[in-house]
């Protein structure tokens, strides 16, 4: 691996890319919904004029509204910036040209990663002018700044396992549906599974033991998000902070039945570690199996992939 | 060490259930030109992406340029040039885009850079075309731009993959040429090819290719000598030459427009045939064998084959 191939690839995907798109015009339109959307949560959570201790409520609502609709639409943009990156120049036949010259199996594949990526992480940085509003409302910076990392992180997951497929997948049509499949199963798929566990699991009294299969709904982007952000000092009106309900609700599951309702002070350990380590992982694997899939000389190649 | 371009040794290669080649040895020597000869699905394709670095083989042993691709394929590639059989252009590139990214990802030095793109687009007629964007390109310009960046980073074993596929004449030349000229100063060149008419007038030797492996390499001199042809001639009163055919015992004529065609004969015989018949008094004007030398000895090898 050398950082000029790296470099070389990203600076490639961008020219080649960018030039087929109209992207200023896409960028223009998500500006602007993520401004409709952050105006809207300000309108939504103006407290009621006989509520004097209210002004804090807002910051914090709208970040948590924010936030989830951020993350929901960046995550569904993202597997589309890499899910074609390898077997669509497969199919145009430029993949084995470059695999052809010095650039390695690694800078090619982290070359392509890191393009998606960017091309990610521009759009959330779209976003930021939002996310500074609601920290002149009352949101804390670090707050905001940890979890617009965070979101920046599954970028780059849901980017390097759709890397991944689309080396392991000889159509693009297929890798694309599979990149999609996997987002959606973390979104939607993990309460499912939780749902369905937790029915599974519990015994014939009647015990629902959340404790045992909270792990299923720790990889979910949202849980993540709103458990990873530091929590903010509890105060009155906090019943706005989506996050803070998302990030209490799960640790809560984590405590064994009988302790539940126990002691209200009881501080719970935090879930995102396991759940975005998780996510890392799946990520790294991508990573992984699109460098093992670029490698050259190839020993296997997978049935209906064209070397060249 | 190493005094041949490509050696390839007992080479196999399945995909699958599918046995694409079985024991193929090859060699092909500096400074000419080696065709490769053979059915679709022969195994030409999958020996030139084992060549080039792009496919590892289940057994045998492979050198390029005097150096093993499973071991060192970077010193491989610095010494090796492919051009496959699609071009694999970046339609949204210029063409001197193009061939700045190739220079680059081939790691040559800005200056050695510059001065071997402008080398290639004068020697691929692509000067004026520098600016535009690659999809604009004519097919033949764009095979032109293929081989040269091919080419661009000074290859001494250049492998092609059906270069001829699909050009115009004026093209075909062109390719022909440039072929010629590389292995002129030593390059090793490989073409692939099944229209064989074109192979023989670029390739030195040929290797012919059947059910993955190699069933012989010839010089394509030696082997249209060796190959019986049917021969045509035309004199100035065509009533002599078959009377003159007729005492040498030639009876099995078939007379056309463009001459008198007598049943196939080696060189050697064809030579003193027209010894004889200029003996004899006849006024030969032409003389010369019908149809492609290489392909009557490419049919006649694979009947011997399928035999």
């Amino acid at each position: 691996m050398s950082w000029y191939g790296v470099r070389l690839v990203v600076a490639h995907e961008f020219r080649v890319r960018l030039r087929t798109g109209r992207w200023q015009w896409l960028f223009a339109a998500w500006a602007a919904l993520v401004g409709c959307v952050a105006f809207s949560a300000y309108l939504a959570y103006q407290p009621s004029t006989d509520c004097a201790n209210c002004a804090d409520r807002v910051g914090p609502g709208m970040f948590g509204l924010l936030m989830f609709f951020v993350l929901t639409l960046v995550l569904l943009i993202s597997p589309a910036l890499t899910a074609q990156s390898i077997n669509g120049d497969r199919e145009r036949g430029t993949l084995a040209l470059l695999q052809v010259t010095t650039l390695s199996a690694t800078d090619i594949a982290l070359g392509k990663l890191f393009a998606g990526w960017l091309v990610g992480l521009a759009a959330l940085g779209v976003t930021l002018p939002a996310v500074a509003w609601t920290v002149v409302e009352g949101v804390g910076a670090l707050r905001a700044v940890t979890v617009v990392l965070v979101v920046g992180l599954l970028i780059g997951v849901v980017c390097a396992v759709s890397l991944g497929l689309s080396a392991a997948l000889a159509r693009g049509t297929t890798s694309t549906m599979m990149s999609y499949l996997t987002v959606f199963a973390l979104l939607v798929g993990t309460p499912l599974v939780f749902a369905l566990s937790v029915v599974m699991i519990s015994g014939r009294d009647g015990a629902s033991r959340e404790d045992l299969v909270w792990g299923t709904l720790a990889p979910n982007p949202f849980v993540i998000i709103a458990d990873a952000a530091p929590q903010p000092v509890v105060r009155r009106g906090s019943d706005d902070d989506m996050l803070h309900q998302l990030s209490t609700s799960v640790r809560e599951l984590r405590r064994p039945p009988g302790a539940r309702d126990f002691d209200r002070r009881v501080i719970d350990p935090p879930v995102w570690p396991y759940g975005l380590g998780f996510d890392l992982l799946l990520g790294a694997g991508g990573l992984a199996l699109a460098r093992h899939r670029l490698r050259t000389p190839a020993r296997t190649v997978p049935s209906g992939v064209r070397v060249a | 060490m190493d005094e041949v371009g490509v050696s390839a040794r007992g080479v196999d290669r399945a995909f699958g259930p599918t046995q694409a080649l079985r024991g193929l040895d090859l060699t092909v020597p500096y400074g000419q030109v080696t065709g490769l000869v053979g059915a679709n699905g022969a195994g030409k394709t999958t020996l030139l992406l084992i060549l080039a670095t792009l496919l590892a083989p289940d057994a045998g042993h492979v050198r390029v340029a005097g150096i093993d691709p499973a071991t060192d394929p970077l010193g491989v590639r610095a010494r090796m040039g492919w051009m496959p059989d699609v071009f694999g252009l970046y339609d949204q590139l210029t063409v001197r885009e193009y061939l700045d990214f190739t220079a680059r990802a081939y790691r040559l030095t800005p200056k050695v850079a510059q001065q071997r793109i402008d080398e290639t687009l004068v020697a691929g007629r692509l000067e004026d075309l520098a600016g535009q964007p690659v999809h604009t390109l004519s097919r033949g310009q764009k095979q032109r731009l293929a081989l040269g960046r091919a080419l661009l980073h000074g290859p001494r074993v250049l492998l092609l993959d059906e270069p001829a596929a699909g050009l115009d004449p004026r093209s075909r030349v062109d390719l022909r040429d440039t072929l010629r000229a590389l292995a002129e100063s030593g390059v090793a060149v490989v073409v692939s090819s099944h229209i064989l008419g074109e192979l023989e007038e670029i390739a030195d030797r040929v290797a012919f290719i059947s059910g993955g492996r190699c069933t012989g390499e010839y010089d394509v001199a030696e082997l249209s000598a060796a190959t019986q042809r049917p021969w045509r001639i035309r004199a100035l009163h065509p009533e002599p030459l078959v009377r003159a055919l007729g005492d040498l015992g030639y009876t099995d004529i078939s007379s056309g427009d463009a001459g008198i065609e007598v049943p196939p004969l080696s060189e050697e015989a064809a030579a003193d045939l027209l010894t004889a018949l200029v003996g004899a008094g006849v006024r030969v004007v032409a003389f010369q064998p019908v149809g492609s030398g290489l392909e009557t000895a490419y049919l006649a090898l694979t009947e011997e084959h399928a035999a």
